[in-house]
């Protein structure tokens, strides 16, 4: 790594460390070694949202070009959003791609990841099946967000009655989060999922 | 045209690579070495867009006409150096150093002032000021026009 990669990097770990917004537990920043390339975000679900009450992790690259180049960001915390691979975790944000500008800090890639929480864009996706239900059915989309929140980022709401379909899936041998994503995808028909998860 | 893209001093980093294996090397050990290096200049490295990183002799021809014209124009902005007296600008937003008396700085149309280095090879991949995303060119014509 260059040295104006890794000095940059270590000025941004105390700027993020000491910001408002660490105080207020809405982001965080981990080193992950001592080479400064590879970090651990946390951002925490913007409130009023269905991702409030959970808790993000994120994996944060760090290139040899940085602050030239972008940080590669992807999400750990498996989470349903139309700008986000509700299977890889691979973030659609323009700022991480050719929207970069070498002023930009972990600190604004955080605080634009939880932006993106609160308005999500649908009409430029990564997940094309979720953005799909955003447009088409949006209190499923509501709900499931919800549900992933619960299950994966630790928030508060539970629904009995998704839980009690993925049981009835995971009784016939699916594996519980193939259940949980097939049912996602599927707007919770037992039937189409079932279909799904066979085919 | 692919001449104009060589760094000036790749010439001169060849020559002290010579002078350094010159006469100190013994004739038993000139033995053992085998035949010498093919030669061998470093390649500048271009950023036709800001993801795209390629040698200077693998450029279309669509971009070294870019990359030229770049460089003409960030040749047209003004240069200095940091001497303290400047209450605005006091750290440089690329590398998040603080300027030190002496550092060569650049500033741009907008204002925003960088260390030359840290700016020139932003500008070489991406032509807006990295803090307040204003196209470098577009400010450029306007000063012109207003001169």
């Amino acid at each position: 790594m260059t040295n104006i990669a890794e000095a940059r990097i270590r000025r941004e770990f105390k700027e993020v460390v000491k910001s408002d917004e660490v105080a207020a537990c809405n982001i965080k920043v981990e080193l992950v070694n001592d080479t400064f390339n590879e970090l651990r975000g946390e951002i925490a679900g913007p409130p009023d949202t269905p991702y409030a009450g959970g808790q993000f992790h994120l994996e944060i690259k760090i290139p040899e070009t940085y602050p030239f180049n972008p940080p590669i960001v992807k999400f750990l915390t498996k989470i349903w959003h139309p700008n986000i691979s509700s299977v890889t975790g691979a973030i659609c944000l323009d700022i991480l791609k050719d929207q970069w500008a070498a002023a930009m800090t972990l600190r604004t890639v955080l605080l634009s990841l939880q932006a993106l929480l609160a308005a999500a864009e649908p009409d430029d996706p990564q997940d094309a099946v979720v953005a799909q239900q955003y447009k088409e059915n949006h209190s499923i989309f509501e709900k499931t967000a919800r549900h992933w929140t619960a299950v994966y980022a630790g928030g508060p709401k539970s629904y009995p009655d998704l839980d009690s379909k993925i049981l009835s899936l995971k009784t016939m041998g699916f594996e519980e989060h193939q259940a949980r994503a097939a049912l996602s995808s599927k707007g919770w028909d037992l039937e189409r999922a079932t279909e799904y998860l066979i085919n | 045209m692919g001449n104009c893209l060589k760094s000036p001093n790749t010439d001169d980093i060849s020559l002290l690579r010579g002078s350094d294996a010159g006469p100190e090397v013994s004739s038993e050990q000139s033995a053992n070495m085998g035949p010498p290096p093919p030669y061998q200049e470093s390649i500048p490295i271009y950023h036709p867009s800001p993801n795209v990183s390629r040698p200077a002799n693998q450029l279309t021809e669509e971009e070294q006409i870019k990359i030229a014209q770049r460089l003409g124009l960030i040749n047209h902005l003004p240069t200095g150096v940091f001497d303290g007296t400047s209450k605005k600008a006091k750290e440089c937003c690329i590398c998040m150093e603080e300027f030190l008396l002496g550092d060569m700085l650049r500033f741009l149309p907008c204002m925003h002032t960088y260390h030359k280095d840290c700016i020139d090879d932003w500008l070489m991949r991406s032509f807006i000021c990295p803090s307040c995303l204003e196209p470098v060119d577009a400010a450029l014509l306007t000063t012109y026009e207003t001169s």
